[in-house]
């Protein structure tokens, strides 16, 4: 009965760590973000293969019965890695807000831009050959 | 992600510019823009000008394209702070001494800009604040509103051990050494008691001066109930933090 249980769980974690890689090969998920969750697989794969370790955590912290352990595990994991990703939108949210301001300015700069060189265009065709304004450079 | 600041110089624009640049943060500002820029032309007639549209929804970008005017417009809405920052991103990489920060919404009459830039002039400030409740006038201002603006000022005096008697005004004036640091630093969302907070982190001398302020000429201000609520806690957290923050040490680089 054990074992089956236990087959089932080694599948389990040798499966989720066969998806992160597959999702890392497929460019779906970069690197960076990947390593939590390979990391995560392989923490279930090394607790479905030693179910004593989780016995005896659990009879050292006065947890009777053992696999409340995994859920408070699963629980601080999860809180941890929900923190985590507030933490990158949070960064993505100043790039972009960063990124927003600098194509604003360089609007600005290009509309300063062209209307300087159009004046220039326009002072240099009147200076060179008047009445051919149109050999000017358009402006937009 | 430094400012690319150009050295200041004069022929930088092919033209001699103000040492004083007014930022025009707006939202949907189109019915009072034409007023406050008057004001400013006939009142401070050699500053220039910048409007920051917040990519504003309303007739203000046509409008801008017409008046004649500078302007920048933000493709998507950040908020007062960060069109704040771009404006002070901009007067510094084009060297400007001054910015005046005021709304777009007419509430801040021009002819009290002197008075604002005195103590900057005189530099006994780094930051001018016009504070609507110093004076001795008393501002035609509902109660709960009021009373909102003084629990706050008590609080942000109490943290920053400065009198600060109006948490929310728009109505400021930045000096050099501060254009340096907000260009970069200036808070979002919206920004006035979080960078009461952060100038005084930063050891800036802040000071407040007696203003008359009007009401909205037209439209309507952007902050609803929703917003005011977010923008209350958000201001909650602030009080705590920003004080805990270390200072940036911007003034050498």
């Amino acid at each position: 009965m054990t074992n089956v249980l236990q087959l089932l769980a080694v599948t389990i974690s040798i499966l989720l760590l066969v998806l992160v890689l597959e999702l890392v090969r497929r460019k779906k998920l970069t690197e960076e973000y990947s390593f939590v969750w390979i990391v995560s697989a392989l923490a279930l794969l090394g607790i479905a293969l030693g179910r004593r370790m989780i016995d005896a955590f659990a009879i050292a912290i006065g947890i009777y019965y053992p696999p409340a352990v995994l859920l408070l595990m699963l629980v601080l994991f999860v809180f941890v890695a929900a923190l985590s990703f507030s933490v990158v939108v949070s960064r993505q949210r100043q790039q972009i807000e960063r990124l927003i301001e600098d194509t604003a300015l360089m609007d600005l700069q290009l509309r300063e831009l062209r209307a300087a060189q159009a004046s220039t265009a326009d002072v240099n065709a009147d200076a060179s050959r008047p009445g051919h304004a149109d050999d000017a450079p358009s402006a937009s | 992600m430094s400012v690319a600041s150009r050295p200041a110089s004069a022929t930088d624009a092919g033209q001699s510019r103000s040492d004083l640049l007014v930022i025009i943060p707006a939202f949907n500002e189109a019915g009072s823009l034409p007023t406050v820029l008057g004001d400013i032309r006939q009142h401070a007639a050699d500053a220039d000008i910048l409007v920051i549209d917040d990519a504003s929804t309303d007739g203000t970008p046509r409008l801008l394209r017409q008046l004649d005017v500078k302007w920048i417009r933000l493709p998507q809405r950040l908020g007062t702070g960060a069109a704040v920052r771009i404006g002070l991103r901009h007067a510094l990489s084009l060297g400007y001494d001054i910015v005046v920060r005021l709304d777009g919404d007419g509430q801040h009459p021009a002819g009290v800009l002197d008075h604002l830039l005195e103590a900057l002039r005189r530099r006994e400030a780094d930051v001018v604040v016009g504070s609507r409740y110093v004076g001795s006038e008393r501002p035609d201002i509902p109660v709960a509103r009021r009373l909102t603006h003084w629990t706050l000022g008590v609080i942000l005096s109490l943290i920053t051990g400065q009198r600060v008697t109006d948490p929310t005004s728009g109505l400021w004036a930045f000096g050099h050494q501060a254009v340096r640091l907000l260009a970069d630093h200036h808070p979002s969302g919206y920004p006035e008691p979080e960078l009461i907070l952060f100038l005084r982190r930063n050891s800036m001398r802040v000071k407040e001066c007696p203003v008359t302020m009007r009401d909205r000429l037209a439209g309507r201000s952007s902050l609803t109930l929703h917003r005011t609520g977010a923008a209350m806690a958000r201001l909650l957290l602030l009080l705590v933090v920003v004080p805990l923050r270390s200072a940036i040490g911007g003034s050498d680089d």
